[in-house]
C-alpha cells in the first residue's frame, strides 16, 4: 500500500517538469483535485489555468503542441472524454500534436458525485480515436512509468489516474510499455485479463479460485490502445475461458477491445466484468463495486460461469 | 504608414487569383466552399503578401508568424494563396479533394505545407490561436503574431467565446482575430439563422479592441493590419471585424447562401470565371481545365 495515485500523478508531474522544460500544464479549475497543483507550486510560469472551460483548454494545449510545447491538460476525465471529445478529436487527434491527456477521476472511486462526474465511457470513447494511445495504469509505478512513458512517445496520449489508493502490482524496476501486457499469475483453467485498478482485484480473485482448485492466468494490460494481442490470444488460445475486468464501462473498453482480439484471433469464452451499460450512481466505493458486481468474488464468479460454458461446450 | 498603388495593384491582382483559383478547385474537386472563400480574398492576399512574416522555402521556421483558419472550409482560398506564395506547385492546387493528395477538403495540418493546424469543425481555431499565442510568450518571442480568421457564424460556438475570454485574460496582444463577417451562412443569412449584432460590442465587452473595416478594400485592410500590428493598446488583443461579401466578385455567388456548398460544373465555371474576368477588368480568361479530358471524365465520369 502507498499514496493515492493522483498524489503520485501530480508529483511525477514535476519531476517530469524538472527533466523536460517544454512540459507545461493547463488546468480547468480542478488543480487541488487531480493534484497538479504541485506542478503549479513548482512551475508557476508553466501552469496555464483556464477556468471553467474545457474545450478551450483543449484548443489551446493543441496550439502550445504546434509551438513545440508538451502540454498535460488536466480535468476529470469524463470531462476530457465528452464535454471536450470534439477538440480532442479534430484540434489534437487529428493532426497528431503531442498532448498528454490524463482523465482523473474515473469510474466507480469519484467520491459521490454520481454520473455526471463518473467517467465510464472514456476508454471506448478514446479507444475509438485514430492516433490516440489509452492506458489505465495499475499502480503507482507503472503510472509513473507510463507518464515518462507518453512524454517520450510523439503525438496524443490519454490515460487515466484512479482515485484510490492501489496496491503495488510491480516491482521498481517494472517499465511500462505501449502494447505490452503482463501475465502477473500463471495458470491453465481461465485467464482474467485485467486493467487499471481492476488487475488487483483479478489477482484476489485467482486466488478465491485457486482455492477450489482452479487455477486462473492473471494478465494486466495497463496498455489498452495498443493492445497485447499476442499475450491475449496466446492465454486464450492455453485457457480457452477468459474475464476481463474494467473500471468503465463492458461497452466498447477493455472487454471490448479483448473481444475483438478472440473473436478475430482465438475464439474462446469471454465475460466482461465492468459497468454494464449504466451510469453511475452516488455512493461509497464499497457498495458500488458490490452494486455494480466489480468485486474479486464477482470476478471468480464470473470465471466460473465462463468456465462451466467452456466445458459445456460440444 | 504609407502604400503605394503598385502595392494595392499587386494585392488586388493577388485577391483575383485567389477567386480564379479557388473556383477552379473546387471546380475540378467537385467539392467546395465559393462564397466563403470569396469573401476572403483580399484578407488573405494582404496577410500572405504583406502581413505574415512567412518563409515558403521553410515552412516550420521557427520565427514565422501563425496563421489560423478557424473558418477552414474556406481551404481553396488559402490553399491559393499558400500556392502563390510558393508553398507548394500552382498545379498542385487541381488535387483538391482527391484522394491521396495533400489538399483535404478541411485543412489538415499533416498534409498541407504552410498549414499550421488542422480544422473544419467550426469553433476549434481560435483557442488554438490562444494557445500559439501562450506559447510565443513563453518561448520570448514578442515579435511575432497570430492571426485567426472566424466565419461570422462560426461566432455562434460557445468555444469562440471561451477562447476570446481567455485571450483576454492572458493579455494576448499578440493575437489577431479577423471576422469574414459576410452576412450569410450556410443556409441563410445571419440575422435569420443567429443575430449577431451588437458584434463588435461583445468582442469588446470580452475585453478585446475592435476594428471595423471594408474587408474587400486593400488599402483599408492594410492600414487595419498595421494598426493591430503596431498600435494597438498594450494587453489587449485585437478583433477585426472584416465587413465582407459572400461570394463576392460574381452576381449569382454574392449573398448567396446557396453558393456556400456547391461546385460549379465545368461549363458553368467557365462561364463564371469569364465574368469574374470582366467584372474585375482582367483579361478574359475560362476554365482552364474545359477541355482536358481527364479533369472532364473525372467530372462526368465519377459518382
Amino acid at each position: 500500500m502507498s499514496e493515492e495515485m493522483r498524489d503520485v500523478f501530480g508529483k511525477t508531474l514535476v519531476e517530469l517538469g524538472h527533466e523536460f522544460p517544454e512540459l507545461v500544464v493547463l488546468d480547468a479549475d480542478l488543480h487541488t483535485s487531480s493534484k497538479a497543483v504541485y506542478f503549479k507550486q513548482a512551475f508557476p510560469a508553466r501552469f496555464i489555468q483556464c477556468g471553467i472551460a474545457e474545450q478551450n483548454m483543449f484548443g489551446i494545449a493543441a496550439g502550445l503542441a504546434t509551438q513545440g510545447f508538451i502540454p498535460f491538460p488536466c480535468t476529470f476525465a469524463v470531462f476530457a472524454s465528452q464535454r471536450a471529445l470534439d477538440q480532442i478529436a479534430v484540434s489534437i487527434a487529428y493532426p497528431r500534436l503531442n498532448v498528454k491527456i490524463p482523465g482523473s477521476y474515473v469510474g466507480i472511486p469519484t467520491s459521490r458525485a454520481g454520473a455526471s462526474h463518473n467517467a465510464v465511457a472514456d476508454l471506448a470513447i478514446m479507444r475509438s480515436l485514430p492516433h490516440m494511445r489509452v492506458a489505465d495504469p495499475g499502480d503507482n509505478r507503472e503510472l509513473r512509468s507510463l507518464m515518462r512513458a507518453a512524454v517520450l512517445t510523439e503525438g496524443p496520449v490519454y490515460f487515466r489516474i484512479t482515485r484510490y489508493t492501489l496496491p503495488d502490482l510491480f516491482a521498481t524496476d517494472y517499465e511500462f510499455a505501449w502494447g505490452r501486457g503482463v501475465r502477473l499469475r500463471e495458470g491453465s483453467d481461465v485467464t482474467l485479463i485485467g486493467t487499471g485498478m481492476m488487475t488487483g482485484l483479478c489477482l484476489e480473485a485467482a486466488e478465491l479460485l485457486a482455492r477450489d482448485g482452479i487455477s486462473a492466468e492473471v494478465l494486466h494490460c495497463g496498455s489498452i490502445k495498443p493492445l497485447d494481442e499476442d499475450l491475449v490470444a496466446e492465454s486464450a488460445r492455453k485457457t480457452g475461458a477468459v474475464v476481463t475486468a474494467e473500471n468503465a464501462s463492458v461497452v466498447g473498453g477493455l472487454g471490448s477491445a479483448v473481444a475483438e482480439v478472440l473473436t478475430e484471433r482465438a475464439p474462446a469464452v469471454l465475460r466482461r466484468v465492468g459497468v454494464q451499460d449504466r451510469f453511475i450512481e452516488s455512493g461509497g466505493i464499497g457498495e458500488l463495486l458490490a452494486h455494480h458486481r466489480m468485486r474479486p468474488a464477482d470476478i471468480a464468479g464470473r470465471a466460473r460461469e465462463a468456465l462451466e460454458a467452456k466445458d459445456s461446450r460440444p | 504608414m504609407r502604400v503605394t498603388a503598385e502595392k494595392i495593384a499587386q494585392l488586388e491582382e493577388i485577391a483575383y487569383q485567389i477567386r480564379r483559383l479557388s473556383l477552379e478547385m473546387i471546380t475540378c474537386g467537385r467539392w467546395g466552399h465559393v462564397g466563403g472563400s470569396f469573401s476572403l480574398a483580399e484578407i488573405l492576399a494582404c496577410l500572405y503578401f504583406h502581413e505574415l512574416e512567412v518563409d515558403p522555402q521553410n515552412p516550420r521556421w521557427e520565427g514565422r508568424d501563425r496563421f489560423v483558419l478557424s473558418k477552414a472550409h474556406a481551404s481553396p482560398a488559402l490553399y491559393a494563396a499558400l500556392a502563390l506564395r510558393g508553398f507548394f506547385p500552382l498545379e498542385e492546387l487541381y488535387t483538391y479533394c482527391e484522394l491521396g493528395g495533400r489538399l483535404e477538403g478541411h485543412t489538415d495540418m499533416t498534409r498541407t505545407p504552410g498549414l499550421e493546424c488542422s480544422g473544419g469543425a467550426l469553433g476549434q481555431g481560435l483557442s488554438i490561436a490562444v494557445g500559439m499565442a501562450l506559447g510565443f510568450r513563453m518561448k520570448e518571442q514578442p515579435y511575432n503574431r497570430v492571426y485567426c480568421v472566424l466565419g461570422d457564424g462560426e461566432c455562434n460556438e460557445g468555444q469562440v467565446w471561451e477562447a476570446a475570454m481567455s485571450a483576454a485574460h492572458y493579455h494576448l496582444d499578440n493575437l489577431i482575430a479577423i471576422v469574414d463577417y459576410n452576412k450569410v451562412m450556410a443556409k441563410g443569412f445571419v440575422w435569420e439563422e443567429m443575430g449577431l449584432e451588437p458584434l463588435g460590442a461583445k468582442w469588446r465587452a470580452f475585453g478585446w479592441e475592435v476594428l471595423e473595416v471594408d474587408g474587400h478594400d486593400v488599402e483599408a485592410l492594410l492600414r487595419v493590419l498595421y494598426e493591430a500590428r503596431h498600435v494597438r493598446v498594450h494587453g489587449v488583443p485585437v478583433a477585426i471585424i472584416a465587413h465582407t461579401v459572400k461570394g463576392k466578385g460574381l452576381r449569382e455567388t454574392e449573398f448567396n447562401y446557396k453558393w456556400h456548398t456547391q461546385a460549379p460544373d465545368p461549363e458553368q465555371a467557365d462561364a463564371m470565371l469569364r465574368q469574374l474576368a470582366r467584372n474585375y477588368g482582367r483579361p478574359e480568361e475560362g476554365y482552364s481545365k474545359l477541355n482536358d479530358p481527364v479533369a472532364k471524365e473525372k467530372f462526368y465520369g465519377g459518382e
